[in-house]
């Protein structure tokens, strides 16, 4: 008995994590595919990625947020999903952290493409930090843990 | 373990690349829809970025501000922080940091005619503070702003008068 509520328990916490993380990414995307251009400028803004990168990242990353996003919350793919989401959350934390090392002010970009999200650094460092955690539970999940959630989701 | 499961990593790589191509299909063709289309490649040096929408390029020479500045013919506008400005600005020049501006525009901009030479100016040749506040003039009226680009270190290099306090 207490062994099936363990079970429920983590399954729940399993689709939980799943969806919440496929909302984040969804809503990450969606004011990024209606101003590319923007949020070019944000990128550009980082003073990370060369010249070159700075459009081609603006066109398609808002599309790989919203279409993991999906994937997430509908459950299909989810090993590739899970996979990206935590390359790009880790990638993201980079530049945050890059970018408050060196003490640049600016927009983070992160949900959307206004100038200022109104959010302090850190509190994006964190969130980011919160987002990667839940991922990563996602990841251990399907890539490491022998429980059933992890496998059989194609 | 990790590593050693290797049908759950090809099962990954295979979607790994189905969603890039998704993402690759989606990006392309969202992008040649839309009525703003972006160039997949564009240039992004310092200096495109002083060029409006309208294809007008806002850059002045720092040569060109110090004749103005020198004939006292022009208003520098400072728009870092009033923190930065108080630590030291181009002499004579008014604060009005951009991301005050809505409330402390009227004010900072009260004795300034519409007609008269404006030159922004913030720090850092990425600063863009500078051609933000350049633009909100332009839009408020003002149909000669420039901005001079990382003005406030070229300034101080070239050992242009400046003055410390408000």
């Amino acid at each position: 008995m207490k062994e099936k509520i363990k079970q429920k328990f983590s399954l729940f916490l399993y689709h939980g994590a799943r969806i919440a993380l496929g909302i984040v990414f969804i809503y990450a995307s969606y004011d990024k595919i209606l101003h590319p251009a923007t949020f070019a400028k944000v990128i550009y803004n980082y003073q990370i990625l060369p010249g070159e990168l700075v459009n081609l990242s603006a066109i398609f990353l808002p599309w790989l947020e919203l279409i993991i996003g999906s994937l997430l919350i509908i459950g299909v793919w989810l090993p590739g999903s899970i996979f990206i989401s935590n390359i790009l959350l880790i990638i993201f934390f980079c530049a945050l952290m890059y970018n408050k090392a060196r003490g640049l002010d600016i927009s983070c970009g992160c949900f959307s493409t206004g100038t200022d999200d109104g959010f302090h650094s850190n509190f994006n460092i964190l969130r980011d930090f919160g987002f990667i955690v839940i991922s990563l539970f996602l990841f251990f999940k399907v890539f490491i843990s022998d429980s059933p959630c992890g496998r059989g989701s194609s | 373990m990790i590593f050693i499961n290797r049908q759950i990593w090809t099962k990954t790589i295979k979607q790994v690349f189905f969603i890039a191509l998704i993402v690759l299909v989606a990006g392309f063709a969202s992008n040649r829809l839309r009525s703003d289309k972006m160039p997949l490649v564009e240039d992004w040096s310092a200096k495109s970025n002083l060029v409006t929408s309208s294809g007008e390029n806002l850059e002045i020479s720092l040569s060109e501000a110090t004749n103005l500045f020198k004939k006292g013919e022009a208003v520098f506008i400072d728009a870092r922080s009033m923190a930065e400005y108080d630590a030291g600005h181009i002499k004579g020049a008014i604060s009005l940091p951009y991301k005050e501006v809505d409330w402390k525009f009227v004010e900072a901009m009260a004795g300034v005619s519409e007609e008269s030479a404006v030159i922004t100016y913030c720090d850092g040749e990425t600063c863009e503070l500078s051609m933000e506040l350049a633009v909100f003039l332009r839009n408020a009226g003002y149909k000669n702003v420039k901005v001079l680009s990382n003005g406030w270190s070229a300034w101080k290099q070239n050992g242009l008068p400046v003055e410390t306090g408000e």
